[in-house]
């Protein structure tokens, strides 16, 4: 799962024992990236 | 039972016709119109395929959006449940109209071209490819042709006689079209669909004429007024038909 960090726009993985945080800037929000794969709708 | 029907158009262009059909039953006439909007199949947006949608709104809202962008549909060369694919690139700051599908099919293009999907702010952007399918307007309302299709008993409007000097005037509101004493067809809105404006000081008698029907059709670009009408009439006949041969067998 890729992140985003909010604050400097790196590119983080969040690590579950680490907790919520931006290991290059220390930042806690992070932002969860649009996958890049092609998505499907049907529309009905 | 087969007989005649006498049909007289009034107003007739590509998306909108009006017409009188003499020898009608309302059973008939409410079936034509519901031929006209359930049974006449159009192409519309069934599947979407998103390649980046960074602008404000879901998928799923965009895809809904594009599902109702009409588009012309050649009901000669498709079948129901075929398919022809359109795509959409748009870069912000723009916004997205219906014109910017690319479609695989000249024959299926954008009824309308200034329909707008979306705004796109700097940085946004939305790519995706579609496939229109041809269906029909009760498997869902996006593949209806006709929008607003209805019709009413022919209305004759006779004089009787004069008003009285000193009655009031009240407006006497008709809509649609009447049949005059000269057997005239005239559209209400050449009089304001007042009668009083049209026989100023008269006193006049309206009643439905048996048998007569003025439908008014308008579509939503899809087909024209006219195929939509054919279209309709012939898929009752087909279903009769088939109605025919099963009870036959």
């Amino acid at each position: 799962m890729s992140y985003k960090c909010s604050r400097c726009k790196r590119d983080v993985e969040l690590d579950e024992y680490g907790g919520v945080r931006c290991p290059y800037c220390g930042h806690r929000v992070l932002l969860k990236e649009r996958a890049p794969t092609i998505k499907e709708v049907d529309v009905r | 039972m087969a007989s005649d029907f006498e049909v007289e158009f009034i107003e007739r262009d590509d998306r909108n016709a009006r017409f009188v059909v003499r020898g009608l039953t309302p059973a008939f006439a409410n079936g034509i119109r519901r031929a006209m909007i359930a049974d006449v199949p159009t192409m519309s947006i069934d599947t979407v395929r998103f390649v980046e949608n960074s602008s404000v709104m879901f998928d799923e809202m965009i895809g809904l959006r594009l599902g109702l962008v009409p588009l012309t549909t050649p009901l000669d060369d498709y079948e129901t449940g075929e398919t022809a694919t359109l795509a959409l690139d748009v870069e912000g700051p723009a916004t997205a109209y219906s014109g910017d599908l690319r479609s695989s099919d000249d024959l299926v293009q954008p009824a309308d071209e200034n329909i707008p999907i979306i705004e796109l702010k700097e940085g946004q952007r939305l790519e995706l490819e579609a496939d229109a399918v041809l269906d029909r307007g009760r498997e869902h309302a996006k593949h209806q042709g006709g929008v607003a299709v209805g019709y009413r008993h022919l209305q004759r409007v006779d004089v009787v006689g004069d008003a009285g000097e000193f009655d009031e005037q009240e407006s006497n509101i008709l809509r649609g079209v009447i049949e005059t004493e000269d057997d005239e067809l005239v559209l209400t809105d050449e009089f304001d669909n007042d009668l009083t404006e049209r026989y100023p000081g008269k006193e006049v008698e309206v009643h439905d004429v048996p048998g007569a029907f003025v439908f008014h059709v308008e579509t939503d670009g899809s087909v024209t007024a006219e195929e939509l009408v054919l279209r309709a009439a012939d898929s009752i006949g087909d279903r009769a038909a088939e109605l025919e041969e099963k009870v036959a067998v």
